[in-house]
C-alpha cells in the first residue's frame, strides 16, 4: 500500500514537472513568435553587474543605456522603455540565467543590451536565440562569442557586439608589450573564467612568437590577498599581465609587488579601467573606447549626459552602451518597417548587420563587419596611469 | 632561501590575522562550550568599521591626525565596535539558549552568521572596500622595514604580527593573572560550581565576548590594512580561525596563536610550492586530519571524566 502510494506520488511529481517544463517551453515559444505593434511601448532589458565588484563598470553602462533610452526612440518614432537586471561577477552565471529566461518570457522585450560579461553571454546566448530575441554587447569580449575556436562558436546569430574581442585586444596588448615596453619576461594571469581565459591565450600567443619569455598564473577569481602569487613572480619579470574583472584586485596586486620589492609592471584588461579604484603609478590599461571627449560629434552627447548624471565621471564603458542602444533601436525600426508595424522579436536581429551610423560615438562611421557579428576595423586603446592617478592614452 | 623567506613572512602575516581570530573562537568556546561561527563575520564588521573610520578621518590619502594615530583610532574603533555587536549577539541570539540543546545556539550562531554577511552586503553593495594603506604617509608602510637575507620586510607586516602576539600576551595576562580571568577560567571548568561561589556568570559571559569580538575587531582591520575587505570575507576566514583554534587545541590561548601562524605558514608553503588552488583544499585537510588523530589540538587538555 505504502509502496504504492510513493510510487503514485513519484509518477505525479514528474508529471507536473514535466508539464511545467512544456508548459515554459511553450510560452517561450509562443512570446518568440507573436509579433509586437511598433506603435505599442517596446523593451529593452540591460544585462549588467550593477552591484558588487564590478558594478562600477555596470553602473556606467546603465547610465548611458538610460540617456540613449530618453534621447533617441522619440528621433525615430519609438517608444522603448528600460528595463535593467543585475548580474554581480561573484555570483558566476546564474543570475545572468534567470534573467534570461524572465525576458525570453516577455513578449514585450525585444532586445537585450548585454550581458556586460563574457561568461554571462556565453551562459545565456541559447536562451536568448531561441526566443528569438537580438543582443548587443558593449563589452563581452571573449572570441568564441562570434568566432569559431577549435571548432566551436559560444555565441548565436542572434548576439552581436560593438566593441572589438579578445583577438584584437589580446594582441594589441601583447604588441605594445614586446614594442613599446621591450620586456623579456612577462607572467600572465588568468581568473579562471572566460574572459581572462581567453585574453590570457591571445596575449601568450603572440608573445611567445616574438620571443618572450611567458610564465602563468591562475588565481579563484575570488581571491583579494595575492601575497602568494606576488611571492611566484620571479623578481626579474618585465610585466605582469593581470586581466581582471575587479579593479581593486589590481591596485592590491600592485602594491604587493611593491611591498615585496619587485620591479614588474602591471598590465589590466579593459576590466581594471577604472581610475578611482586602480590608480597606481606606471601601470597600463587597455580599453575598447577612446576618451570621447576628443571627439567633436560628441559634444553635444556628453553635454547632455552630464547634465543627466551631474556626479558621474566620464569613462569608458558608457559610450559604447549608448552605442549599443542606437544601433539596437536603429534595427528595431528596419524591422517594425519590414514587418509593417508588428515587430517579430527574430527580425530585429535578421537586420541588426544592415545597420550604418554615421558620426558614430566611437569616431568615424559604425558597421559591421561582413564575416562577424563585430564591429568593422575596431581597435583598441592603451592607457598610461600617470603619477597623478589619471589615465593617459599612449597609442593611437 | 629567498623564496622560502618570503612564503614563512607570508605565513606569519596572514597566519597573525587567523590566530586573533581563532583567540575569540578558542576563548568563547573555552568559557561557553559554544562555536561562536558567527565570529568570522564579526571580523568583517570590524573591517568595514575601520573602514570608515578612516575615511572619517580624512582617509590614507589626507589623514587628518598622525599615521600611528591613525592606524590606533581606526583599530580601536574596529575593537569596540566588535565588543558591542559581541554583547548583542550573546543578548539575543545566544542567551536564551544557554541551557537548550548545544544543537541550538549552534544554529543560531549560522543564522548571526548569515544575518551579518548579508546584512552588510544589502548595505554597503558586494563590491571590495580598499583601505589604501599603501598611499599613507607616501607609501611608508610599504617601503620602510628592514631586510633580511634580500627578502623586504615591510613596516606593514611588522605591525600586523606584532599587534597580534601582543594582544595575545594582553589576552594571556587578562585570564591567567586578574580577578576577572580566574572568574573566567572557574566559568570554564564547572558553569554551576563557578555560580555557586558567588561568580556572575552573565557578567563573565558578556566579558568573554567583548573580549573575543574585540579581537575579531582588530583582525578585521589587520586584515583590511593589506587587502581589499567585502561583505563575504568573514565566512572563509572565520573558518580558517576556526581551524586554527582547533588545530591549537581549542580552549588554549598559546595554542591559538600557534595554530594560526601553522596555518597561515601551510597555506604559504602550499601556494608557493605547489599550487596556490589547492592551498584551501590543505588547509581544510589538516583540519579534518587534527579532528581524526588529536581532537584536543596542540595544547589543548585531555577531559578527564568522572563514571
Amino acid at each position: 500500500m505504502k509502496k504504492g502510494i510513493g510510487l503514485a506520488l513519484v509518477v505525479l511529481i514528474t508529471a507536473v514537472a514535466a508539464a511545467s517544463a512544456q508548459g515554459a517551453h511553450r510560452q517561450l515559444q509562443a512570446a518568440s513568435a507573436a509579433g509586437v505593434s511598433c506603435t505599442s511601448t517596446l523593451k529593452l532589458a540591460m544585462v549588467t553587474p550593477l552591484t558588487g565588484g564590478a558594478g562600477f563598470l555596470g553602473t556606467e553602462q546603465l547610465s548611458w543605456a538610460k540617456y540613449a533610452v530618453a534621447t533617441l526612440p522619440k528621433t525615430m518614432g519609438l517608444k522603448i522603455q528600460l528595463l535593467q537586471g543585475d548580474t554581480p561577477v561573484e555570483q558566476g552565471a546564474a543570475p545572468a540565467l534567470t534573467l534570461a529566461q524572465k525576458y525570453a518570457a516577455d513578449p514585450s522585450v525585444v532586445g537585450i543590451i548585454g550581458p556586460s560579461t563574457s561568461g554571462d553571454a556565453e551562459a545565456s546566448a541559447q536562451t536568448y536565440y531561441h526566443a528569438g530575441i537580438a543582443q548587443i554587447s558593449p563589452s563581452a569580449t571573449d572570441i568564441p562569442l562570434t568566432y569559431t575556436v577549435n571548432g566551436k562558436k559560444l555565441g548565436t546569430p542572434a548576439f552581436f557586439r560593438d566593441v572589438p574581442a579578445n583577438n584584437i585586444e589580446g594582441p594589441s596588448i601583447a604588441a605594445y608589450i614586446t614594442n613599446n615596453l621591450k620586456a623579456k619576461n612577462v607572467v600572465v594571469f588568468d581568473f579562471q573564467e572566460p574572459y581572462s581565459q581567453g585574453l590570457a591565450a591571445s596575449i601568450s600567443s603572440y608573445l611567445t612568437k616574438h620571443g618572450v619569455n611567458v610564465s602563468h598564473l591562475s588565481a579563484p577569481n575570488t581571491t583579494t590577498d595575492y601575497s602568494a602569487y606576488v611571492t611566484k613572480v620571479p623578481s626579474n619579470t618585465d610585466v605582469v599581465v593581470f586581466p581582471t574583472q575587479q579593479p581593486p584586485a589590481a591596485q592590491t596586486f600592485a602594491e604587493q609587488l611593491v611591498e615585496q620589492g619587485k620591479k614588474a609592471v602591471v598590465f589590466g584588461g579593459d576590466g581594471a579601467d577604472a581610475p578611482a579604484q586602480f590608480n597606481h603609478p606606471g601601470d597600463y590599461v587597455a580599453n575598447f573606447a577612446p576618451d570621447i571627449s576628443g571627439i567633436p560629434s560628441d559634444a553635444g552627447i556628453i553635454a547632455g549626459w552630464q547634465k543627466a548624471n551631474p556626479k558621474a565621471t566620464l569613462g569608458s564603458f558608457g559610450p559604447p552602451t549608448y552605442g549599443a542602444v542606437q544601433i539596437m533601436l536603429n534595427a528595431i525600426k528596419i524591422a517594425c518597417a519590414k514587418d509593417h508595424g508588428m515587430l517579430k522579436r527574430a527580425d530585429v536581429y535578421r537586420n541588426m548587420k544592415k545597420v550604418t551610423i554615421k558620426n558614430w560615438i566611437l569616431g568615424g562611421t559604425f558597421k559591421w563587419s561582413t564575416k562577424t557579428n563585430d564591429p568593422l576595423n575596431a581597435h583598441f586603446f592603451i592607457f598610461q596611469i600617470q603619477p597623478n592617478g589619471k589615465y593617459k592614452l599612449v597609442n593611437n | 632561501m629567498q623564496f622560502f623567506i618570503q612564503l614563512t613572512l607570508d605565513g606569519l602575516t596572514i597566519g597573525s590575522v587567523y590566530a586573533l581570530v581563532a583567540l575569540g573562537y578558542t576563548l568563547i568556546y573555552g568559557v561557553l562550550k559554544l562555536l561562536n561561527f558567527a565570529h568570522g563575520d564579526v571580523f568583517m564588521v570590524g573591517s568595514f568599521i575601520g573602514y570608515g573610520v578612516l575615511q572619517a578621518l580624512g582617509g590614507a590619502s589626507n589623514p587628518m591626525v598622525p599615521v600611528w594615530l591613525l592606524l590606533l583610532l581606526v583599530t580601536g574603533a574596529a575593537m569596540i565596535g566588535c565588543s558591542v555587536l559581541g554583547v548583542v549577539i550573546e543578548r539575543f541570539a545566544y542567551r536564551p539558549l544557554r541551557d537548550a540543546p548545544r544543537i541550538a545556539p549552534l544554529i543560531s550562531a549560522l543564522g548571526v552568521s548569515f544575518f551579518l554577511a548579508n546584512s552588510m552586503q544589502l548595505l554597503f553593495g558586494a563590491q571590495q572596500f580598499n583601505y589604501a594603506s599603501y598611499n599613507l604617509s607616501g607609501g611608508a608602510l610599504y617601503f620602510r622595514g628592514f631586510d633580511l637575507d634580500g627578502v623586504h620586510v615591510p613596516l606593514l607586516r611588522i605591525i600586523t604580527i606584532g599587534a597580534a602576539f601582543v594582544l595575545m600576551v594582553i589576552l594571556w595576562f587578562l585570564v591567567n593573572h586578574t580577578r576577572t580571568g580566574k572568574a573566567m577560567r572557574a566559568t570554564s571548568f564547572d558553569r554551576e560550581a563557578a555560580s555557586m561561589l558567588g561568580i556572575d556568570i552573565d557578567h563573565v559571559i558578556v566579558f568573554t565576548f567583548v573580549l573575543g569580538s574585540a579581537l575579531a575587531g582588530a583582525a578585521g582591520v589587520m586584515f583590511a590594512l593589506r587587502v581589499p575587505t567585502f561583505a563575504a570575507v568573514g565566512f572563509t576566514t572565520g573558518l580558517k580561525g576556526f581551524t586554527a583554534a582547533v588545530i591549537g587545541g581549542i580552549g588554549s590561548i598559546p595554542g591559538a596563536m600557534v595554530g594560526g601562524i601553522l596555518l597561515g605558514c601551510a597555506e604559504s608553503y602550499t601556494a608557493g610550492y605547489w599550487t596556490t588552488a589547492w592551498s584551501d583544499l590543505v588547509v581544510f585537510t589538516i583540519l579534518i586530519l587534527f579532528m581524526i588523530f588529536r581532537p584536543r589540538g596542540l595544547f589543548g587538555r585531555v577531559d578527564i571524566r568522572k563514571v
